[in-house]
């Protein structure tokens, strides 16, 4: 596993799960999940579906106790501090109440929170002060979440736990929710989001946890994520191609050849490119481009995929 | 504990301002008690027109507590609103407790509107110890249904949680008399339920000015069996909400 190589966040640790496993019948949905968040961290939480993001944020907000482990927030648990307002939270998951107005439902919650903000500040924040007035029950796909959001808002939390907070938003609205995300962050808060749109990881967060299955695959800077996967891709052609060499070949990661075009992903192009030269090769058209963070993600959980599904059929030679 | 209040206030509004509170809630048993109030017979040793208020009174009350409730909190359950306030500073219980005072608040119209029907359309005349006794008994039976509700609206979706709710507040209505009095075979086994006895404790009060006290004690065991089951069914949905 990669180490966090932020020199800026500092001190005791905001969040941190020891071993934690929550275990459903047969199904382990989180398994022996240990992670730390220091404070002043934006961290993006990725993962396919069913990896077991919801289920970690779940225990983290003290909706659902961990089958092991534990999980400390603040240093506290995770129910005292969500009662204390130490944490604002959406949720996919959350819904919001009917037959209300916007306003009324804001006011509500935050006269709950220990140290509340000013109403019209957060309607603002959230870009809900234009529909106020509106029903809850009668916003848009778009209006709901940001309420939602409003509601993660209220008060000066010290940590902001985001479950996909951009879906259904526009591009506008999305990068208008960041920029004031932005905001909230420089101002000494934490925060953790889920999300699947990678772009969003990769720019907004200063460090990714990767997690599939239940496990963390990765942790480190959207950069070390992208290197970790091999993350550059060598394109060149070559004729005669000699697929035994091209393999053993250094740094490589994964091997594409059609005809005369090769695609190499290499953890460390220079390197890669050098030996296929010293070997007397002259490849034309040769292109290294960087991959993004979307083809390094799938590079991770396909190679854990695989591991897995190796180590079931370890297994099942061994019976 | 501001938030719990706060929370019960909005709940409160919301129900004011649901057309279906307005009409089976307060309009519907005002009507029937102007429809049939003024019937010449007796019920239970006591005028028609005083069980019919006692009936018509708690028909309201139970109804709102019950069938508006039930429903509503498993929606809310279902749409994640519960699920939302859980991870707010609200208290654990902030969400059933509000909706617990809510109901026994908007209870009070329903039973005031029909008592003072009863005393001005229906002339029935009593003591003023009489009319507190009565609709506190009636506000009582309310606080049981509206532990109900919760049991209901944890543990059920939306689709059944509604028709259970109707099911149990016609069958606890019909069978316990508030309708039409019973007698024989019928009214003997409505002793067993918790409407019956509450309707007979206001006709005792009105009647004879004292009231066996095992219709208390029958009253307050449905209560709470009622108030068990609905923090039973919190504690068992946990982790599901």
């Amino acid at each position: 596993m990669m180490t966090v190589g932020n020199p800026g966040p500092s001190g005791a640790p905001v969040v941190s799960f020891e071993e934690v496993s929550k275990v459903y019948g047969q199904v382990r949905a989180v398994d022996g999940l240990s992670l730390d968040l220091r404070h002043g961290e934006t961290v993006a939480f990725l993962g396919p579906n069913g990896a077991g993001k919801s289920t970690s944020l779940d225990m983290l907000l003290a909706l659902r106790k961990p089958t092991s482990g534990r999980i400390r927030v603040f240093g506290s648990d995770p129910y005292t501090s969500v009662k204390s307002g130490r944490i604002g939270a959406m949720l996919q998951s959350g819904g919001l109440m009917p037959e209300v107005t916007v306003r009324e439902m804001v006011e509500l919650v935050t006269t709950m929170h220990p140290r509340p903000l000013p109403v019209d500040q957060t309607l603002k924040r959230a870009g809900i002060a234009d529909i106020a007035n509106r029903r809850v029950d009668r916003l848009s796909g778009g209006q709901t979440q940001r309420a939602r959001f409003a509601l993660a808002i209220v008060g000066e939390s010290d940590l902001i736990v985001l479950d996909e907070p951009t879906t259904a938003m526009d591009v506008e609205s999305r990068q208008m929710f960041w920029a004031n995300m932005h905001a909230e962050v420089a101002e000494g808060r934490t925060l953790l989001f889920a999300t699947h749109y990678l772009e969003e990881a990769d720019q907004a967060a200063d460090r990714i946890l990767v997690i599939n299955k239940g496990r963390l695959l990765a942790d480190g800077t959207p950069a070390e994520i992208k290197e970790r996967a091999g993350a550059k891709r060598i394109s060149f052609r070559l004729d005669p191609v000699d697929e035994a060499f091209l393999l053993g070949l250094p740094a490589l990661v994964n091997l594409e050849i059609r005809r005369d075009q090769i695609h190499i992903q290499s953890s460390d192009s220079d390197r890669t490119l050098y030996a296929l030269l010293d070997a007397g090769y002259r490849p034309r058209e040769i292109e290294v481009s960087s991959l993004g963070l979307e083809q390094a993600f799938l590079a991770i959980t396909a190679e854990d995929d695989k591991n897995g599904s190796a180590d079931q059929r370890d297994k099942e030679t061994v019976r | 504990m501001s938030g719990t209040m706060d929370l019960a206030r909005l709940e409160m509004l919301r129900v004011l301002r649901n057309k279906r509170y307005m009409i089976f809630t307060i309009g519907l048993p005002a009507v029937l008690y102007l429809a049939f109030g003024r019937s010449q017979t007796t019920a239970y040793g006591v005028e028609f027109k005083a069980f019919y208020m006692i009936a018509m009174a708690s028909i309201g009350a139970f109804s709102g507590a019950l069938t508006g409730n039930a429903q509503r909190i498993s929606q809310e359950r279902k749409d994640g609103w519960i699920r939302q306030l859980r991870i707010t500073p609200l208290p654990a219980f902030g969400y059933v407790t509000a909706k617990i005072i809510a109901s026994l608040v908007t209870t009070v119209p329903s039973i005031v509107i029909v008592l003072v029907l009863g005393r001005f359309y229906g002339d029935v005349q009593l003591a003023p110890w009489k009319w507190i006794a009565i609709g506190v008994v009636i506000w009582l039976g309310a606080l049981a249904f509206a532990a109900l509700a919760i049991a209901i609206g944890y543990r059920f979706m939306p689709d059944t949680a509604q028709p259970i709710a109707l099911f149990v507040y016609l069958g606890m209505s019909l069978l316990g008399g508030l309708w039409f009095p019973l007698t024989g075979a019928l009214g003997k086994f409505a002793e067993g339920l918790p409407t019956y006895q509450i309707t007979r404790i206001g006709t005792d009060i009105i009647g004879q000015g004292s009231f066996p006290i095992d219709r208390v004690a029958i009253i307050l065991a449905w209560l709470a069996g009622f108030v068990a089951l609905a923090a039973l069914s919190v504690r068992s949905t946990a982790e599901k909400i």
